[in-house]
């Protein structure tokens, strides 16, 4: 080992057995982007005064939530004798238990005891039996740090074994293509979605005829439901970075970019801080450890388009311009960045490099799914309609049903309708399915579906098809950069169809457009237009009879479509109807107690009414002409939102169908 | 290139570090908007000459981002989740509650100035569906009757760090 990394590491030890066995008791708080959502920064606050008020002999710290996000904000003490016990929901009323418990008053915040981090308490069990972390049979690897470290510091990353692969690697002056082939025995393969491997990508770059070189991490993490890199950023930012190191020692890149995402405003925070952290102790910029090699890092900050994710896009948007996807090739490997080459990796893929360069490639691969194609841990995030919102980091393979189980099943009990992996291009499946899917890629291609980045909702009885359709077309619309006419004009369309048939107007032609729509989509540049009909083609051929009902039968079973269902005063009696009828924030609840109707004319059917008075109002099937609330038609584009609601009329599309009657799609030439 | 004035020295100042062909635009337009709310039209002059492209590169790359603002922002903006976590739990209704109280949709303010509508993205707090943001701050667990409430508040002037 360098002598640099021994002077750094012995500094780190003392402030990790410091942070670990503290003078006297230390409240943690996570302090990340789920945390705070959930009034971690008032619970700071509240504990800094009453902490101040009491004079208490209490420290606070800072550490990132540890995965299980209904429980925030989550909290953790650390006593004098290294016992840590984790707590949540820890609001700003409950800081006065913790400061109890934590100056001694044993059992003051039992009620609010998750589990133990480390060390023994009574009556609270080992974190790691909680029932939310059952499917993490491989333990955490990833992870390791979440929960336990400061993100912020980079004494508790080196003194947990951080940069000690780097330097491992740069004092024995490694072959840098003993470290590529390193990650092509792991069978390393990219984390964001496409699964290529790792240490294909990087011969490429290092194979590239030009000396100047970029690495990018793609932190871009756009897909809804999904928040696995944000995690990795907030949370563990020198893994990221030392991963990146390695990429770029094995490569011959001298300079690398992180592209984050702008909703991520304490993850650009802490990666910057990360790199002036490292570079400060001679662990980037020139002569790294000593070594002789040198590295560069630096951070751009993203600004809300969903398409930099892709990797051309996100080429371009990091060269002072629209971040609008090209034709590959040529490939980011022969002209990426400022057209030179470049290899763009998933934050979670940078994340796996430290791990395998200090592990092997044969402790990676002990983490597989059963047919032993899918190689590795990853970490999933959960939401929708399941009590437990969080993510988690499990081998492949593991049964979506478990997943179900440990998430506390579905909300109120009620059953699964749908899943949606992967986010807007990935799929939406069945709940029928539960029992073939697993978290690996082959049962969610075997249904023409992905699996995608790590991002799974599972969706309940309670919602709609359609309704969802009607959310994803307009998403994809939107976020179109608008090169590809398929693709601009293909998502407007789907969204346009969707959102008459939701509205109440669908067609028996719509479903065949639909698909004709699909089939041109196939024809775009870039992934975003290749793969948006996935979602619409999963549900024309999985929820046939829910799409079906819409347009043949004007029925929306699950009452979620505005043009299929109406507002009905069922219960005079209720006495909240006073208040429903003050909040419906169009007037359309009329009349006074005893005599209270709906005008249907003026109800946007958002729902405020029953969440007032669920016992006096209904939401049920109207009965078919129902007048639909112009609100509910999107403007066309070009439009400026002054000229005010365009009549429904207009919005029609009639889409040409092809010579010789409806045939197929298009066969798919190259 | 109009003549330099007092702003304009302002936001050559701002932007002074960046240089060509290095990466920098995005970075120039946060720190304009992050310092004036918006981007205006005489900062995308002064960062296209900054970084050596033409002005209408840098309108494209400004209204290109759904991030950037091209006219000034309204006192408070409210950003609705447009997730599927928050959309399972009625936040397409809490989005039209919230557009029918204050009388514009997505992406507009009102006439007065105080209060814009937003489309937000997805960040992974889905424990908190359906959410808003109501400047930097999640207000989560909405209901579209909390929605209502929350836009008539904030359209009569209330303080939003209250509402």
């Amino acid at each position: 080992m360098s002598d640099a990394y021994d002077a750094l590491r012995e500094r780190a030890d003392a402030a990790w057995a410091a942070w670990q066995h503290p003078e006297r008791p230390r409240i943690d708080i996570a302090i990340e982007t789920s945390s705070l959502a959930g009034g971690a920064g008032d619970t700071l606050r509240a504990l800094e005064a009453e902490i101040g008020r009491r004079g208490a002999a209490v420290d606070v710290g800072r550490v990132h939530g540890y995965g299980l996000q209904w429980l925030q904000p989550l909290a953790d003490i650390t006593w004098p004798d290294g016992t840590r016990v984790l707590y949540g929901p820890v609001t700003a009323e409950d800081v006065g238990l913790l400061v109890d418990e934590a100056t001694g008053l044993v059992g003051a915040a039992a009620n609010l005891a998750v589990g133990t981090l480390s060390g023994r308490r009574t009556g609270i069990p080992p974190i790691a039996d909680h029932p939310f972390l059952a499917a993490e049979t491989m333990g955490r690897r990833l992870l390791a740090r979440i929960g336990h470290t400061d993100p912020e510091s980079l004494d508790h990353y080196i003194a947990t074994g951080g940069y000690f692969a780097l330097d491992r690697m740069l004092s024995r002056h490694q072959d840098p293509a003993s470290v590529r082939q390193l990650m092509i025995d792991a069978n390393l393969t990219g984390r964001g979605g496409a699964w290529f491997p790792a240490g294909m990508k990087w011969n490429f770059l290092a194979g590239a005829a030009v000396e100047e070189r970029y690495l990018i991490c793609n932190a871009d993490e756009g897909d809804p439901g999904g928040w696995v890199n944000r995690v990795l950023l907030e949370g563990d930012p020198h893994l990221i970075v030392e991963g990146m190191l390695t990429a770029a020692f094995a490569t011959g890149a001298r300079h690398g970019f992180f592209y984050i995402r702008n909703e991520y405003p304490l993850a650009v925070q802490r990666v910057r801080q990360a790199i002036a952290d490292a570079t400060a102790a001679g662990l980037l910029g020139d002569n790294i450890l000593g070594s002789g090699f040198s590295c560069t890092l630096e951070v751009i900050r993203g600004a809300g388009a969903y398409v930099c994710g892709e990797e051309t896009g996100l080429i371009s948007s990091v060269q002072d311009g629209r971040g609008m996807p090209r034709v590959k090739p040529p490939f980011p490997a022969a002209a990426g960045v400022f057209m030179k080459p470049s290899n763009v990796n998933n934050v979670e893929t940078y994340a796996n490099v430290p791990l395998i360069l200090r592990n092997g490639a044969e402790w990676f691969r002990q983490a597989a799914n059963p047919a032993g194609t899918d190689i590795g841990t990853k970490i999933f995030s959960f939401s929708g309609d399941i009590a437990r919102v969080g993510f988690m980091e499990v081998p492949f393979g593991v049964p979506l049903a478990k997943i179900i189980e440990v998430c506390g099943g579905m909300v109120g009990g009620g059953k699964l309708k749908a899943i949606q992996a992967g986010g807007p291009l990935a799929g939406y499946l069945p709940g029928s399915l539960l029992g073939e899917l697993s978290l690996e890629r082959a049962p969610f291609s075997k249904h023409s579906a992905l699996m995608g980045g790590g991002g799974i909702v599972f969706i309940g009885e309670g919602s709609c098809s359609v309704d969802l359709n009607v959310m994803f077309s307009e998403f994809l619309e939107e976020e179109s950069c608008g090169r590809c006419t398929t693709c601009h004009h293909g998502n407007q369309r789907m969204h346009e169809v969707f959102s008459r048939v939701a509205a109440g107007g669908g067609r028996n032609e719509d479903r065949h457009n639909l698909e004709l729509v699909g089939s041109s989509l196939a024809y775009s540049n870039c992934v975003h237009g290749q793969a948006s009909p996935t979602i619409m083609r999963n549900t024309l051929r999985l929820f046939e009879r829910e799409y079906e009902a819409h347009v043949a039968e004007h029925r929306c079973d699950a009452l979620r479509c505005a043009g299929m269902t109406r507002f009905r005063v069922a219960d005079q009696s209720d006495p909240n109807l006073p208040a429903a009828r003050d909040i419906c924030p169009t007037g359309a609840i009329k009349g006074e107690p005893g005599a209270f109707e709906v005008d249907d004319s003026l109800c946007i059917r958002c729902g405020a009414c029953t969440d007032l008075a669920p016992r006096g109002l209904v939401r049920e099937a109207a009965p078919l002409g129902t007048a639909v609330p112009e609100q509910r038609v999107p403007k066309p584009p070009g439009v400026p939102a002054a000229a005010g609601r365009v009549p429904l009329s207009f919005q029609t599309t009639v889409i040409a169908r092809p010579e010789g009657g409806m045939g197929g799609p298009p066969p798919f030439r190259r | 290139m109009p003549l330099e004035t007092e702003a304009t020295a302002e936001i050559r100042a701002l932007v002074a570090d960046l240089r060509p062909d290095d990466a920098d635009m995005l970075e120039a337009l946060h720190r304009v908007q992050h310092r004036y709310g918006y981007v205006s039209q005489e900062a995308m002059y002064v960062i296209a000459d900054q970084l050596r492209v033409t002005p209408a590169h840098v309108y494209g790359v400004t209204t290109y981002y759904s991030d950037f603002r091209t006219t000034p922002p309204p006192e408070v903006t409210v950003a609705w989740c447009g997730g599927p976590a928050c959309r399972l739990k009625n936040g397409a209704g809490i989005r039209d509650a919230m557009q029918a109280v204050l009388g514009i949709e997505l992406g507009e303010d009102t006439a007065d100035g105080r209060v814009g509508l937003v489309a937000g993205q997805c960040n992974g707090s889905c424990e908190q569906a359906p959410q808003v943001w109501v400047g930097e701050r999640v207000v989560g667990r909405l209901t579209a009757a909390r929605a209502v409430t929350l836009a008539r508040a904030l359209r009569d002037g209330a303080d939003p760090a209250s509402v």
